[in-house]
């Protein structure tokens, strides 16, 4: 121990409490006297470190482990406050609180503004007791914070990595069955095209619904793939302009557009276009694809009109696409968004019920929100937000 | 195209094989379809070592990548790598769609990569399209004569 820290008190392990490891900074030993009877008088039990210039703080720093350090802010051979600097050099998150015979009010909340917890002046010892502890007390709140922070951040990195490996399960689950009813498909096939009225009438059945069910199989886990291809995608995102994909997306609809009648508006109500968002083109193009496929799709009697819109807002842009078609009753508003969930027989309307979800997906993964405003045979009314980036994009014209 | 043609089919899966023979019985019964199941195989038949001494020399491979022993891509490179097999044309004929596959093959010198259809309709059309272009329109390179540099 260098010659500038002297130990005070003695570490009595009998007691039932343990004592609260003090380091002062003081070179008057009678004052560092007063302050200890100050601790003492309100029961703190104290073991405490003196010193008096850097060399002497370094050291005990590293013998003592203080929990706590009360430093004189005049001294001769240094600064209370350089205390400070040395608990920061050494990323020591220790309360300090100063101790000195006069500090102005200035210099005092300059202090506190650097970094010391608190200040009592010589003549007030009495306050140093609840000083001290409110410090303690902080500090452990501070610690149980910073744990909880911590807690929750592993927490979200474990439900990301929980998420990812389901993604890449279902990847590969999707990719390998692939191959095996790539055979059943091929053969039963085979089989219907080879033996077609040579077996009976049963087994042309038979083989029929095999066929069948196999091909539909297939249909399948190429959805499941694309929708797990949603999470997974590593294309880069960027502003994609939302008039050329809705240009894009109504060429490629053409078909369905032309033999539906089908008439897609989507001038802004403001500014006669749709604005550009930060986000991948390929996903934004399949957004807009299924949503107005399903508009379509879902056609009432009326000729199909589909209106889209778009609003901006402090955070983000809010889509609007409301068609006139069969519409959905409210209590299966939140249903559709769910993988597979169809609420149509085969027959009426084709399709797996996975372009929502993917839809969904898609807007999750960019951060915003899809939903749907809707009575049944009243047309539908799907709404949903991708968030603005970047100053200029909030700043900026709409 | 006077002569019989000679068509390597690499695959681990018979199911596939007989699947490609079906088609192939259909579009082009004159070829003649050898097939072996893993990578190890295929370079033995190739260079006609072992149990393959008296097998014809191949006009055309047709590979899948995941196959046992030695991958598609190993039996690709060391074709291409072959004074001997350089010259045979190899059809990379797999399910896989990624990209990275598919220029990894072109890298080691594939002629052609073709993705397995799944769809029996599209599966025969693909062999025929197949047969009808290395063996109707393409001129092969002459049979079993080493290319010396």
């Amino acid at each position: 121990m260098s010659s500038s820290a002297a130990k005070l008190g003695i570490d009595s392990s009998i007691g039932p409490k343990p004592k609260l490891r003090a380091l002062l900074v003081e070179d008057n030993q009678l004052d560092a006297e007063l302050v200890l009877r100050a601790l003492r008088k309100d029961s703190l039990e104290v073991s405490a470190v003196i010193v008096q210039d850097e060399a002497g703080f370094t050291e005990a720093l590293r013998t003592h482990s203080p929990e706590i350090v009360l430093a004189d802010y005049n001294l001769p051979n240094w600064k209370g406050m350089e205390a400070l600097t040395v608990l920061r050099r050494q990323n020591l998150d220790i309360p300090m609180i100063l101790v000195s015979g006069a500090l102005g009010d200035v210099t005092a909340v300059e202090c506190i503004r650097q970094g010391a917890t608190d200040y009592v002046l010589k003549d007030g010892l009495a306050r140093l007791p609840e000083v001290v502890r409110r410090a303690l007390q902080e500090k452990c709140e501070r610690g149980l914070r910073r744990q909880a922070e911590a807690d929750l951040a592993k927490k979200a990195d474990e439900l990301a990595r929980s998420n990812a490996d389901l993604e890449q399960f279902a990847y590969v689950a999707s990719h390998d069955l692939q191959e095996p009813l790539r055979m059943v498909a091929a053969y039963t096939q085979l089989l219907s095209e080879r033996y077609r009225g040579k077996l009976d009438e049963n087994a042309d059945k038979f083989i029929g619904y095999a066929s069948e069910g196999a091909l539909r199989m297939q249909v399948l886990i190429q959805d499941l793939l694309a929708f797990s291809r949603v999470g997974r995608a590593n294309g880069a995102d960027s502003m994609v302009d939302c008039n050329a994909v809705l240009e894009e997306v109504v060429k490629s609809l053409g078909p369905a557009i032309q033999e539906n009648g089908a008439v897609i508006d989507y001038s802004n109500l403001n500014s006669a276009n749709l604005p550009g968002v930060w986000a991948d083109r390929t996903q934004i193009v399949q957004l807009f694809q299924n949503l107005i496929g399903n508009a379509i799709k879902f056609r009432g009697e009326k000729q199909p009109v589909i209106s889209i819109r778009a609003e901006k807002t402090a955070l983000y842009w809010q889509f609007s696409l409301a068609d006139n078609g069969i519409g959905i009753a409210p209590e299966f508003a939140d249903n559709i968004f769910v993988v597979f969930q169809r609420l149509h027989a085969r027959t009426e309307y084709p399709g797996n019920g996975i372009g929502l979800a993917i839809c969904k997906k898609i807007i999750e993964r960019n951060g915003g929100n899809i939903w749907v405003e809707s009575q049944a045979g009243c047309g539908a009314t799907f709404k949903f937000t991708i968030p603005l980036r970047g100053a200029d994009e909030k700043d900026g014209k709409a | 195209m006077n002569s019989v043609r000679h068509l390597l089919i690499v695959d681990d899966n018979p199911a596939d094989i007989g699947l490609a023979c079906e088609a192939l019985k259909q579009c082009a019964p004159s070829c003649q379809i050898n097939s072996v199941e893993d990578g190890v195989e295929a370079l033995a038949f190739l260079n006609r070592r072992g149990n393959y001494s008296s097998a014809l020399p191949a006009d055309l491979v047709i590979l899948d990548l995941n196959l046992p022993k030695r991958g598609g891509l190993a039996v690709l490179a060391a074709m291409k790598a072959s004074p001997d097999l350089r010259c045979i044309p190899v059809i990379i004929f797999s399910t896989s769609q990624l990209s990275q596959d598919v220029k990894r093959s072109y890298e080691l010198g594939a002629n052609c990569y073709v993705c397995k259809p799944g769809n029996l309709v599209e599966y025969f059309a693909a062999m025929k399209s197949i047969e009808q272009f290395w063996f109707g329109l393409a001129s092969l390179p002459p049979r079993g004569e080493q290319t010396k540099q």
